[in-house]
Formats: structure tokens, C-alpha cells, sequence
């Protein structure tokens, strides 16, 4: 649960941006930080902290990171301004390396190496893909304070858990392999003092591309269906929960097929990024037609991150530090994925502004209506337009203030519609080239899947 | 189940999915979800209006003038439409092309018999008008032969596109009622133009 609840922190806020962003008075810059700063100071941060964990210099790392997170989660509750908000996630991404790589420790103790691993890789997984839709969620029923709120009681009940398995059994992670876990492998030495060993670079390479790509599915879908077509965050957060459902879905899917780890790693890069195509091209601002592509990124989501992640760090020593070169690779990857495509879609938005306001005009012009109706409307449509550079208008307070006889109001509405079509149709043009470029992450990450690897000799 | 045809299945069944979603967003339109891209300016298209009279004519009038303008400029209609709504200096070669996409919209209504004889106009512009009530009762009484064979609704058309200030009268666009001043100013010294040289021809 609690890997799950910092994960889903990389992109739970991501719904509540607009709100934060009226709330807090800042600008779409300064907001966009809320996000990044959380996602750059856990990946900066897991490695250290599993070092930190690793030499048993914090005692009670785990639930110390854990506390951490609780009281910063509540911080960011009651922030009051975007600069508070930012220096509250940066301190909730350092509590949530602690948490996350303790945790790891603490499943294994619980578990055995194998199955630990893979509770804490899936509790991953389900975290980031469920993050957007419960902050979403939240968002629209509550408000984005809540969101951060729902974390404390949840994090505070994991301190005593947390204490418990590490009464039980010390953390001392720098001890031989298959410790803990009766699972050996075979030709692998016993319990007992081993060298570090190195990152296994190619999953931590392939999850930091795939986390680049699932930036654009997620930050950018929710985006597009807040900003771009006007959904509301509850509607959109139901709308994503696609994500999460479908990758459940890709659990039985593998086990049925039982491909071997590099197919279903390589398919899932592939889905990923056929789904990305998907979202670049809608037929209409209709949301069944997102479905289908999220569905296929769900799938590949399912099947590719907790393998990575397991591969990356299962039978490695000390598997705390691999477990954080694994969080941080994820991490970075939605850095970069964020500071690639967020100004890709921001320049895209702007270019979209004149072939908007261009077939707006056209409609207008065009339109059915008595000419100083026509006037009126392009009158309250021109301050409209002007009051949102750089962000899609919304022209429903226009249309309120234009008075026209009762006649004319029939095609009045008929032209809003038209025109918030446009809106949305320039809205979606402006996304394509990010989700295009999230689909180019996500076919990177299936060239370092399927580019034959130098052979490790020992 | 064989390890070749296992490692197979799933990469068969993604690539199946993936080009089911595909093609099933390409043939419905996916790709070509865009905003509505403005016809070349230079397309003849037709133009009607919702309004009679007077205001249907100068609505029509206008549009033809405008699109005839963007198709000189090489802009479209839309295009030019926004740069004089929304930009603080009209240049001298808009200004002139304005004025000859109105003079042209005069000539292809003319040409195509859109033009509504003097006679249909006379009444509204009467009522808005501020004239003498005999002179007015005396217009009203004229049959309409005889303001046809007076007023000849191109020529006087192309007078008061002649007579507008058309930098003027775009600096006012946010002002109707200079606008309409303007515009008013304009007719009536065309038609006074228009009948004086009638007059003139009959001497």
C-alpha cells in the first residue's frame, strides 16, 4: 500500500493542476512543477536512500521515510502558496525513497526474495496507473487538498506496520544472496558478505524510456480531456481508469500465453506505443475513442514494468540500492518525459491558436444569424479569445453575455456547439505530436529490449 | 503448446490489436480530426444573408469585398478578417485592396442580378432617414419606375464606395454608431451625386 500511495504521487496531482493553478494564483510554468519537483527528487533521491537503508545508518529508515511522507503529505494539504506546495513535494519524494526502497526490504522479510519483489514491483505498477484517476476522482468530488489529506491516515497506520517486520528481522540487506528468500539461484554463492553489483542497465534503461512514454498516456490524456475537451476531472478520471483495469488484464493475458520475459518486455513496449499512436489520432473528442489506445497501453503497461523491475532487481545485491536505481530510472524517465513533452504540446497549442481562430471566424461569418448578432458575437468572442493565450478558451461566458432575439437563439447554440468542435479539434491537433513523441519513447524502449546485449563473462 | 509457437502468440496477438485499434481510428476519420481549414479566399463560394433590405445587402456586399480583398492579398477571407479586427495599423495596401474587393462585390452582384432595384431600398432608407416629412410623404409617392430610371442602386453603390474613408471606417469597426455615421454619410452623398448627374444628363 505504501509503495503504491508514493508511486501514485508521481502523477496524482496531475487532474488537480488547473484547480491548483486558479487556487494558488501561479502560472502553468510554476505549476508544472508540482509535478516535476516530486518526480526529479525521488529519482535523485532512491538511490542514496537505499545506500542510507543499506548501511544501517538511519534506524528505522523505512518508517522513518514513511513518517516523512505522512507529515509532508499534510504539509502540501495546507499549503498556501505554489512555493510551499513545491518544497512540500520535494520533502514527500524524499520520505517516499526512504519508504519505498524500506518497503522492498520489508516484503522480502515478509515474503520470500521472489514474491516480494513481485509485490512490491506490482504494488508499483498499480500505483502510478491508478494515480491520475484517484487524484481525479478527488479532485472533482472533494478538492485537491483531499487528495494529499487521504495520504496521512494511510501512511501513518504503515509506521507501526513498518516497525513491526523491522523488530522481527534487522535490516541488514548487505548479506548474501537468496537471503531471506530461500529461493537461491542455483550457481549463486550463499548467505554471506558479497560485492556490490552493478546496475543492470538495460531494464532500468527500458523503464526509464517506458516511464517517458506512460507520461504522455497519463499526464497528457488527462490533459487533453480537462483542457482540450472540456471534461470535468471526475469524467476524465473515469475515463483513465482504462489504464489500471487493462493492466490488471495483461496478468492472466501473459500467464495464458506464457511468452518468455524478453516477448512480453518487447510486446508491451510495442503495445505501449500502439496506443500512444492510438491517442494521437482520434476520429473525435468522443471518449470511446480514447478506450481502445488506453486499453492498449494498460496491456503493455501490465506486461512490461513490474518484469523490468523484477529483473532488475531480484538476485542483486545490495537489493535496496537496485530497487532505487529501478525507482530512479522510472523517475527520470517522467522527468524527461514532462521536459520533452510539456513544451512540445505548449508550442503545439500555441501554433493551434490561428487555425482556430480562423475557422472560428469562418463560422461566424458564415453563420446564420442577423448581421449585428454576427457582430455582437464576434464582439464577446474576440475578448474570449484574447483573455486565454496559450490555453484553450472556454466560450461558454461569451455566449452567455451575446443578446440575441428568440429566434436567433436556436442557431446562437447551434454556433457554440460549432465552435467549441473547433476548439476541441485544435485542442487535439495541439496533443498528436506529444503523444507521437511518447509513442517514439516507447519504441526506443523496445529497440533496447530487442537490440542483441553484450554477454556478461565471469 | 510449443516454445516457438508460445513465443509467437503474443507478439501475433498485440500486432492484431494494434492494427485493429489503428485502423478502425484511420477509417473513422482519425488523423483528419482538425479545425476547419478556411477555403482559398480566391473560391468563388456563395454568400447569403439572413437579413433583408439595406442590411442584407451591405452584409453580402461586405463579404464578397472582404473575400475578394484576402484573395488579392493572397490571405484568406478569415485570415484578413482577424488582422483588421485585431491589429492596431491598417496598411495602405489593405485599405486599397478593401476598396476594390467592394467596388468588385458591386460589379458581380450587377453581373449576376443580385442587386436589388433602388426602389426596394428606397422605404428603409427613408425610415432611417432624418428628412423633411413633405420631401419624405413626396420620395414615398414617387412610383417605383420613376426611382429606378433616377437612382441606379450599382451606381450609387460604387459612389459610396468611392466616397467611404475606408481607413477611417475600419479603425471604427469596435464603434457602431460612428460606423453607421459614416457609412450614412457616404450613401447620401452618393445618391445626391448620383442624381445630380442623372440631372445633368437629361440637360
Amino acid at each position: 500500500m505504501t509503495v503504491a500511495l508514493v508511486l501514485a504521487d508521481s502523477a496524482v496531482v496531475t487532474l488537480a493542476l488547473p484547480d491548483i493553478l486558479r487556487e494558488l494564483d501561479t502560472s502553468v510554468g510554476q505549476v508544472a512543477w508540482v509535478l516535476i519537483s516530486f518526480n526529479l527528487v525521488l529519482a535523485l533521491g532512491a538511490v542514496p536512500a537505499a545506500r542510507l537503508l543499506a548501511r544501517g545508518w538511519a534506524a528505522g529508515s523505512s518508517a522513518v521515510g514513511i513518517a516523512l511522507f505522512a507529515g509532508a503529505s499534510a504539509w502540501c494539504a495546507v499549503a498556501g502558496s505554489i512555493d510551499v506546495l513545491i518544497a512540500a513535494r520535494c520533502l514527500q519524494a524524499v520520505g517516499g525513497a526512504l519508504a519505498v526502497v524500506g518497503c522492498l526490504e520489508l516484503l522480502v522479510r515478509l515474503y520470500d526474495e521472489r514474491r516480494g519483489v513481485a509485490v512490491w514491483a506490482t504494488a508499483g505498477v498499480v500505483g502510478t496507473a491508478t494515480g491520475p484517476f484517484a487524484g481525479g476522482l478527488m479532485t472533482e468530488l472533494i478538492s485537491w487538498q483531499s487528495i494529499f489529506v487521504v495520504q496521512v491516515p494511510f501512511a501513518v497506520l504503515a509506521v507501526p506496520a513498518a516497525l513491526v517486520v523491522r523488530d522481527a528481522v534487522p535490516v541488514g540487506v548487505e548479506t548474501g544472496r537468496g537471503e531471506g528468500s530461500g529461493s537461491e539461484a542455483p550457481g549463486r554463492p550463499g548467505p554471506g558478505p558479497v560485492r556490490p553489483e552493478r546496475p543492470d542497465v538495460r531494464p532500468n534503461i527500458t523503464l526509464a524510456l517506458l516511464s517517458a512514454a506512460l507520461t504522455a498516456a497519463l499526464f497528457l490524456l488527462v490533459l487533453l480531456l480537462v483542457e482540450g475537451w472540456s471534461r470535468s476531472p471526475g469524467v476524465a478520471a473515469l475515463t483513465v481508469s482504462v489504464v489500471p483495469i487493462a493492466a490488471i488484464a495483461a496478468g492472466p493475458l501473459a500467464r495464458l500465453l506464457q511468452p518468455s520475459e524478453e516477448v512480453e518486455v518487447a510486446v508491451g513496449c510495442f503495445l505501449i506505443a500502439g496506443g500512444l499512436v492510438g491517442l494521437a489520432i482520434p476520429p473525435s473528442s468522443d471518449l470511446a475513442w480514447t478506450i481502445a489506445p488506453q486499453a492498449l497501453v494498460g496491456l503493455g503497461l501490465g506486461l512490461t514494468v513490474d518484469r523490468l523491475t523484477a529483473r532488475a532487481v531480484q538476485l542483486r545485491r545490495p537489493r535496496a540500492e537496485h530497487a532505487g536505481w529501478t525507482i530512479g530510472a522510472r523517475h527520470a524517465g517522467v522527468v524527461v518525459g514532462l521536459a520533452v513533452l510539456t513544451p512540445v504540446f505548449t508550442a503545439d497549442l500555441q501554433d493551434a491558436q490561428v487555425p482556430a481562430q480562423e475557422a472560428i471566424t469562418a463560422l461566424v461569418l458564415d453563420a446564420p444569424l442577423q448581421p449585428e448578432d454576427k457582430i455582437s458575437v464576434a464582439q464577446a468572442l474576440g475578448g474570449a479569445l484574447a483573455g486565454e493565450q496559450g490555453q484553450v478558451p472556454d466560450l461558454g461566458p461569451a455566449f452567455d453575455r451575446v443578446e440575441v432575439e428568440p429566434t436567433e437563439r436556436a442557431a446562437v447554440e447551434r454556433l457554440e456547439r460549432d465552435l467549441d468542435d473547433q476548439l476541441e479539434r485544435a485542442a487535439t491537433r495541439a496533443f498528436r505530436d506529444s503523444f507521437l513523441a511518447g509513442a517514439g519513447f516507447a519504441l526506443l524502449a523496445l529497440l533496447v529490449v530487442v537490440l542483441p546485449g553484450r554477454r556478461r563473462t565471469t | 503448446m510449443s516454445s516457438a509457437l508460445r513465443s509467437a502468440t503474443l507478439p501475433l496477438v498485440s500486432l492484431v490489436l494494434v492494427a485493429a485499434v489503428l485502423l478502425t481510428q484511420l477509417l473513422n476519420g482519425g488523423g483528419t480530426y482538425e479545425p476547419l481549414r478556411p477555403p482559398d479566399a480566391c473560391t468563388e463560394r456563395p454568400v447569403t444573408s439572413r437579413a433583408d433590405g439595406i442590411d442584407g445587402l451591405t452584409e453580402r456586399l461586405v463579404l464578397l469585398g472582404v473575400a475578394d480583398a484576402a484573395c488579392t492579398l493572397g490571405v484568406s477571407r478569415e485570415a484578413l478578417t482577424l488582422e483588421l479586427a485585431q491589429s492596431a495599423e491598417v496598411y495602405d495596401v489593405e485599405v486599397e485592396a478593401l476598396r476594390d474587393g467592394l467596388l468588385s462585390a458591386v460589379r458581380r452582384m450587377d453581373d449576376d442580378g443580385t442587386l436589388p432595384p433602388a426602389s426596394e431600398l428606397v422605404d428603409e432608407a427613408l425610415d432611417q432617414a432624418e428628412l423633411n416629412g413633405i420631401l419624405e410623404f413626396a420620395i414615398r409617392a414617387l412610383p417605383d419606375g420613376v426611382i429606378d430610371a433616377a437612382l441606379k442602386t450599382d451606381d450609387v453603390l460604387t459612389r459610396t464606395v468611392e466616397e467611404l474613408d475606408v481607413r477611417s471606417l475600419l479603425g471604427n469597426l469596435d464603434n457602431p454608431a460612428d460606423l453607421d455615421r459614416q457609412v450614412e454619410a457616404a450613401i447620401t452623398e452618393a445618391v445626391k451625386d448620383s442624381l445630380l448627374d442623372r440631372l445633368r444628363n437629361l440637360v
